[in-house]
């Protein structure tokens, strides 16, 4: 528990070392939201009143402090764009990004966890060429590429899936988004194949294991009770750090699928030079990105019990 | 021992979670692609697969295409733009009369209108929008600086005065801003009112989902009888090209809104896909910044402009669908002029100008472009060879769009690819924002300053005589093109691809879509 607080308490370092980078930087860029919005009309006057109105006429130390007074109190400012809460986009966006990266993860287990089985169990076998081979395919080919490609396969060929979008409930989600996080864990699991067919390799040759097999253990619960849980840590870890990356790079993903997440969000911000959105959309990135290594640490204790962090 | 563990049971696993995600709920529907129906069909719900979100619902401050073209749907002005996009033709309004000095004009309202409140329209409500649009502090208000008051003398008249005569008032009227709103906002804020804006159009309000959908569903009250056809129409978020035209090949959506010009061929073969060309305002332009050397001499400039193989570049970018440009004026506006020679391509003359230039030898200048636009960098490459035989290095410079449009407006720039659209069926708008360097766009960013083709644009304003108005266009257009403060580069429609069960969907040049129109036959 207290490992826990701690790592959840260097969440304040972290998002406080985040707003200041992102502020700055986008402050820094040149282009000014005002006339994005007012495009020819973009006269002095209307600059000026925008300006006023969000704020930005004020030195940009100001501007920083009354985000952050408004951050202690939940308040992630107005989308200069939508003219909205900006704390509600990100909020209505989140879920659909959160959606694709866990599906994702989840199918990328599911096929990778068998795979190094296999390929493990036959090492330098065909069985584990093919399987060490043909994965890498899916890390190859951009994704966007990957993802039309499947489109055509799964939803226009053949009626299987719609061709893209978010869907409605949870079943919804199931169906719409299982193209988009199959597209992404066909990128992910090579990775997590070779770490986890690498471990479960070294775990194989361990003495405990001979013990089992000479004990007469089917090999299916040798794999499963003995293997899989001391060889998984390494791939969980890998997964973790992949899955971190993806928080934020699901963009492409996003834009072929038409998923109404938070990494389309990003950009559009970033092009639109909507401030307070890309400040908030970070802000995001980094506790989730801290979230999840958390998670990832935590997994091992559920997994190797002797594993501790509090001593 | 062998460790068996075979395919199979891998497969059965990841067989089991596609079966488990096939069964949720909903399935992809395919295209009816049904066939010609003659009489409307009342029903369903269209689905518009849009390039970007739309960002506001406030018609008087909004320049987003996207946000207009929903909300035109909600809100409807006094006169409407007639299908050709020259004119207007009554909408709301009836008839009106104008006084003999040209200052007052009195409009007859529409009987049986109602908001999709159910609360009748009525004068209050016009001179509240009007008056609303004339106040807004940014956005259309300058649409209406020629109107000095709005009277509501009784429930059906309208009575506008006039500051001076102004000869684009009907036009002014026709824009979405001066849409007819419910009076002091149905008792709402005006931030409320926008949330969930309430118009006499032929759709009401549903919801908006911000970056995935915006829904509006059918307005019971609706003034036209029977219309509209559909139940409902949901505007989706779909920026990328290949996925909307998916989306409508796997039936997902039924129009896909610009489509990428290098599909256009095989969308026309597409079975049960139908690919329209709408003649358009849009016009493309290569601007030239007069403040800096050597562009403020027209030499140069006309040297550039005949040096551009328009052809070249209709068939490069838009694969042959569309025409060169000769005037600054697209043939969608009135007073367009198809004599206007512009500068078209002729080597020869352009080497002839930069002979007569003060960098007869050449020079070396930039071009900025939007990263990512893959239109634009083609122009700027095809231009670059164009160019090199003048002796002009022509450098082509990516930036970020919205710091391409910072440096435009603050005129940092050499040369900029630019483009326009009509808001109004009159070319009052266009001239002045091109050729007036007061005007906000000072000349469309290119600081042009010719007196005497500003002097004509204000007298084409306040003339109401068409063929005076002719005469001052005619000139305009011809001694812009003969100044080259632009070169005009080509005109293109607007490319719409629908599933072929869709009917009734037109475009305006303006834009406009009158989605009562629209019907979806079985």
């Amino acid at each position: 528990m207290t490992f826990v607080i701690r790592r959840l308490l260097m969440l304040v370092p972290v998002a406080i070392g985040v707003t200041i980078i992102v502020f700055f930087l986008i402050h820094l860029i040149p282009g000014d939201p005002a006339r994005t919005i007012l495009g020819i009309h973009a006269t002095p006057r209307a600059i000026a009143i925008l300006h006023r109105q969000w704020g930005l006429n004020r030195p940009l130390v100001s501007q920083y402090w009354l985000f952050m007074d408004r951050l202690v109190h939940g308040n992630l400012g107005q989308s200069l764009y939508y003219g909205v809460p900006a704390a509600g986009l990100i909020l209505g966006r989140l879920p659909a990004t959160l959606w694709l990266i866990c599906y994702a993860g989840l199918i990328a287990v599911l096929i990778s966890v068998p795979l190094a089985m296999i390929a493990a169990s036959r090492k330098d076998g065909i069985r584990d060429h093919v399987v060490r081979a043909v994965p890498l395919l899916g890390l190859g080919m951009p994704p966007f590429w990957l993802g039309i490609l499947l489109i055509y396969a799964l939803a226009i060929n053949v009626h299987l899936f719609p061709v893209s979008g978010y869907g409605t409930g949870f079943g919804g989600h199931l169906h719409y988004m299982f193209l988009p996080a199959l597209t992404v864990a066909i990128a992910l699991a090579p990775v997590v194949i070779r770490s986890l067919r690498a471990s479960m390799l070294n775990v194989l040759g361990a003495e405990y294991v001979t013990t089992a097999r000479s004990k007469g253990i089917p090999a299916h619960r040798l794999f499963l009770r003995h293997v899989l849980r001391n060889a998984v840590i390494p791939a969980v870890t890998v997964l973790g750090i992949n899955i971190g990356f993806l928080i934020g790079g699901t963009v492409v993903i996003e834009n072929v699928f038409a998923i109404p997440g938070i990494g389309q969000l990003m950009i559009n911000s970033i092009f639109e030079r909507d401030f307070p959105v890309v400040q908030g959309v970070t802000l995001v990135f980094g506790v989730l990105v801290v979230m999840v290594n958390l998670l990832a640490d935590l997994s091992y204790a559920a997994l190797d019990p002797r594993v501790r962090f509090d001593r | 021992m062998t460790q068996r563990f075979t395919a199979a049971k891998t497969m059965l696993t990841v067989g089991a979670l596609l079966l488990l995600a096939a069964c949720g709920s909903g399935g992809s529907s395919s295209s009816t692609g049904g066939g010609a129906s003659s009489a409307p069909v009342h029903g369903g719900n269209l689905i518009f697969a849009a390039v970007q979100d739309a960002q506001s619902m406030n018609n008087t401050t909004v320049f987003d295409n996207n946000s207009i073209w929903i909300f035109e749907q909600i809100f409807q002005p006094l006169y409407t733009v007639t299908n050709n996009g020259k004119g207007v033709k009554p909408w709301l309004a009836t008839s009106y009369t104008m006084s003999k000095n040209k200052l007052t004009y009195t409009f007859q309202l529409r009987h049986g209108v109602k908001f999709s409140n159910g609360q009748p329209m009525t004068s209050a409500d016009v001179k509240f929008s009007i008056d609303q649009n004339r106040k807004a502090t940014q956005g259309w208000a300058y649409l209406d600086t020629a109107i000095k008051s709005v009277d509501d003398p009784s429930p059906d008249v309208v009575v506008i005065h006039l500051k001076y005569p102004w000869a684009p008032l009907l036009a002014d009227l026709s824009i979405f801003a001066n849409g007819i709103i419910p009076n002091n906002y149905a008792g709402q804020t005006e931030a409320q009112f926008y949330t969930h804006p309430i118009g006499t159009g032929p759709f009401k309000w549903d919801y908006w989902h911000k970056g995935q959908a915006l829904k509006l569903v059918r307005n019971p009250f609706y003034w036209q009888k029977g219309k509209p056809y559909l139940n409902s129409v949901t505007w989706t978020d779909v920026p990328n090209d290949n996925t909307r035209e998916l989306q409508l090949k796997g039936g997902q959506a039924q129009i896909d809104q610009t489509p990428a010009w290098s599909t256009v061929a095989s969308l026309k073969s597409t079975p049960a896909v139908n690919m329209f060309l709408f003649p358009s305002t849009q016009t493309n332009y290569l601007a030239f910044n007069e403040l800096r050397k050597p562009f403020q001499d027209v030499h140069v400039r006309r040297a550039i402009s005949y040096a551009i193989n328009r052809a070249a570049l209709v068939k490069a970018v838009l694969f042959g669908n569309g025409k060169p440009a000769n005037s600054l004026f697209p043939p969608q506006v009135p007073f367009y002029q198809a004599a206007t020679a512009g500068l078209q391509y002729n080597v020869a003359a352009a080497k002839k100008e930069m002979s007569e230039s003060s960098v007869p030898h050449g020079f070396t200048t930039d071009i900025l472009v939007p990263a990512g636009n893959s239109d634009y960098v083609t122009i700027a490459t095809i231009l670059q060879s164009e160019l090199k035989p003048l002796g002009i290095n022509l450098k082509i410079t990516e930036l970020d769009p919205n710091t391409v449009n910072e440096d435009e407006q603050t005129l940092k720039y050499d040369m900029v690819l630019t483009l326009w659209t009509m808001d109004i069926p009159d070319p009052d708008e266009l001239a002045t924002f091109a050729v007036d360097p007061s005007s906000g766009a000072k000349s469309f960013f290119t600081a042009y300053d010719n007196p005497q083709v500003v002097k004509e644009t204000h007298e084409a304003e306040t003339t109401t005589d068409p063929a005076v108005r002719q005469k001052y266009y005619n000139f305009i257009q011809a001694q812009s093109a003969a100044d080259a403060f632009m070169a005009y580069l080509y005109y293109s429609p607007y490319p719409y691809a629908t599933t072929s069960n869709v009917h009734g969907f037109f475009v305006t040049p303006l834009g406009n879509m009158h989605m009562e129109d629209v019907w979806l036959s079985k």
